[in-house]
């Protein structure tokens, strides 16, 4: 409500500044409050008359004396060198102990010969709130690439590597430091010009018509020299308008797991190789023996000194698939339970 | 009948790797051993799983100069227990899984045939992988092809076909000479 004493603005603008969705609030040099407006009324709680005229409003909106001095400090400072101040936050506690966050702005302006200092607050509560949210959101979701196991970067249209994880800096030994921005990059991890040519075709060839990557596996030279095997999984990212943002890249390093399944693989080539034929030489010697036999042309001691042969064969058979099982077992731990007890034998 | 193994070959001390059939494998090693006879070369076998006595009848019976095969038998020792080595002719040994034993038997019945033509027959690699891990093997007939080498002495090793995994199956082939897949 406005002091008609003090200051009068035509009746257009009077109901402007009552009506305004801001806070509006009139000071005279004496900081005397001429003007307290309806929007400062709903967001504060204190009505004109509580207000109008007076000098305390600040200790209420202010009741932290620590903060109260900060925040007159701050705003004494900046008058003091530019006469004004713009979008300075403040935390105001309302009447019904509620905090809000008002962004201020002032000017001063002269009328009558009288200076008066027009403050201007926007309630940006939920604003800040939701900027809070939004800021989590992103340091989370950052903080998600940069810790995650898998080796992540993202590429722009001009294959530029805009972001560069702890684990592709772990994996390829190469820092963010020497990878952004970097188009090097693809000559380090794929020092041979031909592998290189052949990994690239690839993957225009399946971006082009898929858009994405999937399981894609190539081998990566380290900045150590050592070959990683990494499945690579891309998908393009495109803005809201449809233009090409770059492409989210995630390469999951698979070596030791590949190391696993080939030693895996050769162990049960041993397994069949050294079960399956040894059976196999006993089941022949054995009808050859019987053949011998009918042919009589063995004697019993003979046929014992065969037969004793292929029992140690077979025992020493049986103890191989032991060795196995014991083997495979140990190697294999997650195998289910009753499939190891009947490994083991139980 | 076409030999399994050239003269030219022979002469030349290579070292084969002979491929058989598992219903083959017993023909085709007496016909390298009347092959090798009849080139003039005398026989040294390292059985691991037909006994000396049991061999010497089919070979007598197959018609094989006796003469010119001498036996490290890997299989008697373990059934009847203590029998005599018998110099030039039989050398046992009691457990195939000693590699040890084995090459000394082997060095042992070379000397006994020093000065003669002398081919070195293995029978057989598939029989060895009851007792050995196919690493072992490999380092066995690694170690026993570089020792034939030194000595200028031919070898052959017998296997079952298609009973070696790939991975042997290469490094085996690196190893020899020639591979010769039989009917």
């Amino acid at each position: 409500m406005t002091n008609e004493a003090a200051i009068r603005p035509d009746c257009i603008e009077a109901e402007i500044l009552e009506n305004a969705n801001d806070l509006i609030i009139v000071l005279d040099p004496q900081g005397m409050i001429h003007l307290w407006n309806r929007t400062a009324e709903t967001i504060t709680g204190y009505p004109s008359d509580e207000v109008m005229g007076k000098r305390d409003i600040w200790k209420k909106l202010y009741p932290d004396t620590a903060y109260r001095q900060t925040v007159t400090k701050k705003i004494t400072g900046i008058i003091a060198a530019r006469k004004y101040f713009k979008n300075i936050e403040t935390t105001i506690v309302t009447k019904n102990g509620e905090q809000r966050i008002i962004s201020w702005n002032t000017r001063q302006i002269e009328s009558n010969g009288t200076i008066w200092e027009i403050a201007i607050g926007r309630d940006v509560t939920e604003l800040v709130a939701a900027k809070q949210v939004i800021q989590r959101n992103e340091a989370f979701q950052k903080s998600i690439i940069a810790n995650a196991k898998l080796w992540m970067m993202f590429l722009d249209p001009d294959n530029n590597v805009r972001i560069w994880n702890k684990a592709a800096e772990e994996i390829s030994g190469y820092t963010q430091d020497e990878i952004l921005g970097n188009r090097r990059i693809w000559q380090w991890i794929y020092p041979e010009n031909n592998y290189r040519k052949e990994v690239t075709k690839k993957i225009v060839d399946i971006i082009r018509n898929k858009k994405y990557l999937e399981n894609f596996e190539t081998n990566v030279r380290t900045k150590h020299g050592e070959i990683r095997r990494i499945s690579w999984n891309t998908r393009e990212l495109t803005g809201i308008d449809g233009k090409l943002l770059g492409y989210i890249v995630v390469g999951n390093d698979i070596t030791e797991k590949k190391r696993a399944e080939e030693a895996l693989i050769a162990y049960m080539a041993e397994i069949a190789m050294r079960i399956k034929q040894p059976v196999e030489i006993v089941r022949d010697t054995l009808r050859e023996v019987a053949q011998l036999c009918r042919d009589n042309k063995l004697s019993m001691d003979e046929i014992a000194i065969m037969l004793d042969g292929q029992v140690r064969n077979a025992t020493q058979i049986a103890a191989n698939v032991q060795e196995f099982q014991k083997a495979i077992t140990n190697s294999a731990r997650e195998i289910p339970e009753a499939y190891r007890k009947f490994l083991e034998g139980e | 009948m076409p030999s399994i193994v050239n003269q030219k070959d022979i002469d030349k001390k290579k070292i084969f790797l002979v491929l058989a059939t598992p219903a083959n494998i017993r023909q085709r090693n007496i016909e390298l051993i009347k092959d090798l006879s009849s080139l003039g070369y005398h026989v040294v076998i390292v059985t691991i799983n037909f006994p000396y006595n049991i061999l010497v009848k089919l070979y007598r019976e197959n018609g094989v100069d006796l003469g010119m095969v001498s036996f490290i038998d890997a299989v008697t020792r373990n059934s009847i227990g203590s029998v005599e080595n018998v110099p030039g002719v039989v050398r046992y040994i009691n457990n195939p899984a000693n590699l040890t034993d084995l090459g000394i038997a082997v060095t042992e019945a070379l000397k006994d045939h020093q000065g003669k033509k002398i081919c070195v027959l293995y029978d057989s690699v598939s029989t060895m992988l009851i007792y050995l891990s196919s690493q072992n093997i490999s380092k066995f007939i690694h170690f026993v092809t570089n020792k034939l080498r030194l000595m200028d002495i031919s070898g052959i090793f017998l296997a079952v076909e298609k009973g070696l995994d790939p991975m042997l199956m290469s490094q085996l082939t690196t190893f020899v000479d020639t591979v010769i897949e039989t009917d």
